[in-house]
This record gives C-alpha cells, structure tokens and sequence, in this order.
C-alpha cells in the first residue's frame, strides 16, 4: 500500500495475527477496517464491528495539518480525536476504509502511554493500546 | 454445443434470437437515415459485431479478469480453496481444472469466465474467503462451476456481445446525428426539399430506435442471465449434496452490503450475486440481473434432496403457481434421485476460524503480489514490498536490526 503522506510503498506489520501498514520514512500507520475489526473481535466477544462507525462520527477535529486520502478509496479523510487527555489527531476514512496515524501523532502517543498507560477500557482506548503495544521498540 | 446451451431452453434461444433481431433492425433503420441504404447500415452493424466478438473471443477472459484486478493464484498459494474448487471439478464432471483467481476486495462475491470448458477459470474476493466457511465455499464454487459446465459463460459472453454492439451503435449514432445537427443541418435542409416526410419518419423510427434498442436489448440480457441463475443453483446443490452450504453462504453476501469496487454493469451478470446491490432494493424487478437472494435462499432451503428435479420441485412449491418448473427436462432425467449430505463434520480436519482464514487470505495475496516474508525473533511478522531497497529493516515492535 502507498503511504497517504510521503507516497513510498509501506512495509506490513503483523503482530499477533494483525496486520498494519507502516511507512518507514515518514513512522506512519495505516490500521485497516478489516484489520480493525478483527483486534477487536479477539479481545472481546460481544460489541465488535461497531467501532469503526463510531469513530467515523466523531466530531471533526479543526486542525491546520493537511488534510490527507485515503490509501485505499483515495476520497479525503476527516480528522478527529482518538482518545482522552491529551487524544490523538488521527484520519479517518469516512466510507470505512480505515484509520491512519501520522508518524509524529504516534511518537507523541508511544511517549505518553509510558508515562500513563491507559486505564480505560473504551473501544479507542484499545486501539491506543494495541499500536502502543506493536510499536513497542518505536519512540 | 447448442444441444446443452439449449437443451429445452427454447426461451433462452429466443430471447438471443430476439436480440440478434434487435441488431440486425437497428443497423438497418440507421443505414436507412444515414446513407439512404439499409443494406450498409446492416453491414456496419455486423462488422462491429465480428470484431467486438473475435474480441471477446479470444481475450474476453482476460480482459474481464484484468478488469476485476483479479490475480491468479496456485495450489501452494491458497490450499484450501484450490482443494474446494478440486473437489468441485471431480463432483461436476470437468475435465480440466480450471483456474483460480483471487480479487482483493473486502465485498463478498464470485464469478467464472471462459469460452469453454476447458480453458475455464473462476475468481473469487479474498471477502469470501475470510467469511464462508468449507461448506459455503463449495456452494458457491459449485454455483461457479455449474456456469462452466452448463456453457452459461460461453452464452452469457456471446449476449453481452449483442448487447454491447446495440450500445455502441446507438451511442455512436446519436453523437453523429447530434454534429449533422449543428454543422450540416441546413445544408441538407435546403437540398433535399422534396421527400421531407419519408426522411422525417426515417429519423423518428432511428431516434426512437437509439433510445429504445439499448434498453430492450438490456432486459433481454437480464432474463436469460437470471434462468441461468435458478440452473446453477440446482447443479450445485447437486454437486455439493448439500444445498444449505449455499444457502447459508447466499444469506452472508445478502446480508454484506459491501459493494465491490471494480464491477461494471456488463459485467454484473458474471457474478453469484449482483455486485450493485443495495441496502433495501426491491430485488424482484425487470432489470436486475440475479433473482432475489431471498428466494434463492428458500428454494434451497426447502429441498429434501440433492437432484435437480428436487430443486425443481422446491421451485415450484415457492412459486405455488403450479405448472412449469426452472430446471430443464434433460437436466432433471440425468440425474435420479440423489440424498442430502450431513454438513461437513467439526472433527477430523478442524475447520479455520475467521482470523485463520484472514491470514490465509491475505499470506495469498502477500504472495501473488511478491512481498517479501521477514519473521523476527520477536514472534512478529514483516512483510516487505517487491519495491523495498536497503539490505536491513528494524524490527518495530522489539527494536532488532534485521538484514534482509
């Protein structure tokens, strides 16, 4: 898959039978729908499937950062906030192709989730989790 | 050929014979306006249909297959759907295997393509995969092979061939008369002053033709891909003895409202269900390529054995209209009566989960588009496009330099 920021062909990642895109030179990740569903199926059994929808709704975040296609429909993301205190500035694909994290966002997150790991166990709050786990070796 | 194509489908052949009629009016009405000449438009009209069949003759497979982005996978590469689609070749009789595809697209669908049967291959979304389990697999492999086997591509394809020849025309036609208009209208106007109302009625039957011609040629494309639809089913509740296994795979691609992103309209009829199918359409009209899922469900469902003729009984009990049955008489004396297999045991060979069959998926679709495989100490996986220069990569999650 092609990286929505720098355009190089990104490298894929699976960890425990989950497969992200990553980009190399610019530290992104691309965290598919189908991916996306998946995680989230094997860590709980009921509510699964749903997240994705939920995190297309969110409100849309004012930011000055460009906005950024997706990899896959090639349609513009909307950005929003993917969790609390401080949140993630994240692009979503709003026909439901995925969620994409920019390198810096995903820097700034791996750094606060050592200081505080996060409690809570809210759908977004998983996702923070999984790449924080994923990305472990990545500061 | 035309024995099994035919085989007491006269319907089929007069629906075919219909549109060939239908091409044949339109090349000459157009000849008529454009040249004064019936017999040239005719000419015309037969040339594009030669070239545009040559064509599809001999690359209509790969052009469809290239349209899908569908990538041809081998034995090592999928296992588990190569031997599905074994399985369905010995159980239909099929000489030779034909080949697999697989189109990476998260929607749920299949088709089969090629002229003849032994030169056959059938694509199916890596989204079926990952969602149907072994038996709803083989329903649906067994539905695309009963198209080969039934010569439904080798129709199908010569169909779509009229149809596209009528479109071309009527598109091209238009377009012309559309410049005439605006650049030699007056011209013509003013030389030919007598025989206005011969010319006027010329032009109203070609006008009428150009908007009609496509469209009637269009419904005629449907209904006879739709009782080819009903045959299928039947051969693969025959080939399967286990017709809830398509059943139950019909009812998850109805209820995936997944489009798929590289069908087109004359290709939809290639597909086990209609790839434009949307959240709450009215299924059961004119124009839709594919009977309702729903009803396809029932038929299946309602079946006390495996032979065609029980499908067809199952039909007509549905329809409750009593008379004729869907199924053709040769196909139903073919074959006695055949009795229903259990499903396939849990035991024995364990059956993938969906995440199992994800990777499975996706380890085809890494390999067919050449990534290169990286396992870390770290129990994680890398996967590194054909394109990767650099000779190491870090792993991300342990932090290890691997060379590659």
């Amino acid at each position: 898959m092609i990286c929505p920021v720098c355009k190089s062909d990104m490298i894929v990642v699976e960890y425990k039978d989950i497969e992200l895109d990553h980009c190399l030179d610019c530290g992104g990740v691309w965290f598919d729908a189908g991916e996306l569903a998946l995680m989230l199926q094997s860590l709980e059994i009921a509510g699964h499937g749903l997240c994705l929808a939920e995190i297309i709704k969110f409100p849309e975040a004012i930011s000055s950062e460009k906005k950024r296609r997706c990899p896959i429909c090639g349609h513009r993301m909307k950005k929003t906030i993917l969790g609390k205190e401080p949140g993630t500035l994240i692009d979503v694909c709003d026909r439901g192709d995925g969620l994409w994290f920019d390198g810096g966002e995903l820097a700034q997150l791996l750094k606060h989730l050592v200081k505080s790991p996060g409690k809570e166990q809210n759908e977004p709050q998983k996702i923070i989790n999984f790449l924080g786990e994923v990305f472990h070796a990545q500061e | 050929m035309w024995e099994q194509i035919g085989s007491n489908q006269r319907k089929s052949v007069i629906l075919v014979v219909a549109m060939a009629l239908l091409l044949v009016v339109i090349g000459y009405v157009l000849g008529l306006y454009f040249f004064g000449n019936g017999m040239g438009g005719l000419i015309i009209a037969l040339v594009v249909w030669a070239i545009l069949n040559l064509v599809g003759y001999f690359q209509g497979d790969s052009i469809l297959l290239g349209m899908a982005k569908a990538k041809k996978i081998s034995r090592d590469d999928h296992p588990r759907l190569y031997n599905v689609v074994e399985e369905m070749k010995i159980a239909s009789g099929l000489e030779k295997m034909p080949d697999i595809y697989i189109i990476d697209d998260q929607a749920l669908n299949a088709f089969a393509t090629g002229r003849d049967i032994n030169k056959a291959a059938v694509a199916v979304t890596s989204g079926l995969l990952e969602k149907l389990n072994r038996d709803e697999l083989q329903g649906v492999i067994g539905h695309e092979l009963a198209h080969i086997k039934n010569r439904d591509v080798l129709l199908m394809t010569m169909c779509s061939i009229l149809l596209g020849t009528i479109v071309i025309l009527s598109w091209y036609a238009s377009r012309v008369m559309f410049f005439n208009a605006m650049v030699g209208g007056r011209r013509t106007s003013s030389s030919q002053g007598g025989g206005g109302a011969a010319q006027l009625i010329i032009l109203a039957v070609a006008l009428l033709l150009m908007i009609l011609a496509p469209i009637a040629a269009q419904l005629i494309y449907f209904a006879v891909s739709r009782k080819r639809e009903y045959l299928a089913d039947a051969s693969s509740a025959l080939y399967t003895r286990y017709p809830d296994g398509l059943a139950s795979a019909l009812e998850k691609l109805g209820a995936s409202t997944c489009q798929l992103k590289s069908a087109n309209k004359a290709t939809a009829p290639m597909y086990i269900v209609n790839p434009f199918r949307k959240k709450g359409m009215a299924a059961s009209d004119l124009s839709s390529t594919h009977p309702p899922i729903s009803e396809r469900i029932r038929i299946l469902r309602a079946m006390g054995g495996a032979s065609p003729s029980e499908y067809d009984r199952a039909y007509q009990q549905i329809h409750q209209k009593g008379g004729r049955g869907i199924i053709p008489g040769s196909a139903i004396s073919a074959a006695g009566a055949i009795s229903l297999r259990a499903a396939s045991p849990a035991a024995g060979k364990k059956e993938p989960g969906e995440m199992q069959r994800k990777r499975e998926t996706s380890d085809a679709l890494w390999k067919v588009n050449k990534y290169r495989t990286i396992d870390c100490e770290c129990g994680t996986r890398l996967r590194l496009p054909p394109g990767f220069r650099g000779n190491r990569v870090r792993c991300p999650h342990c932090g290890r330099t691997i060379s590659v």
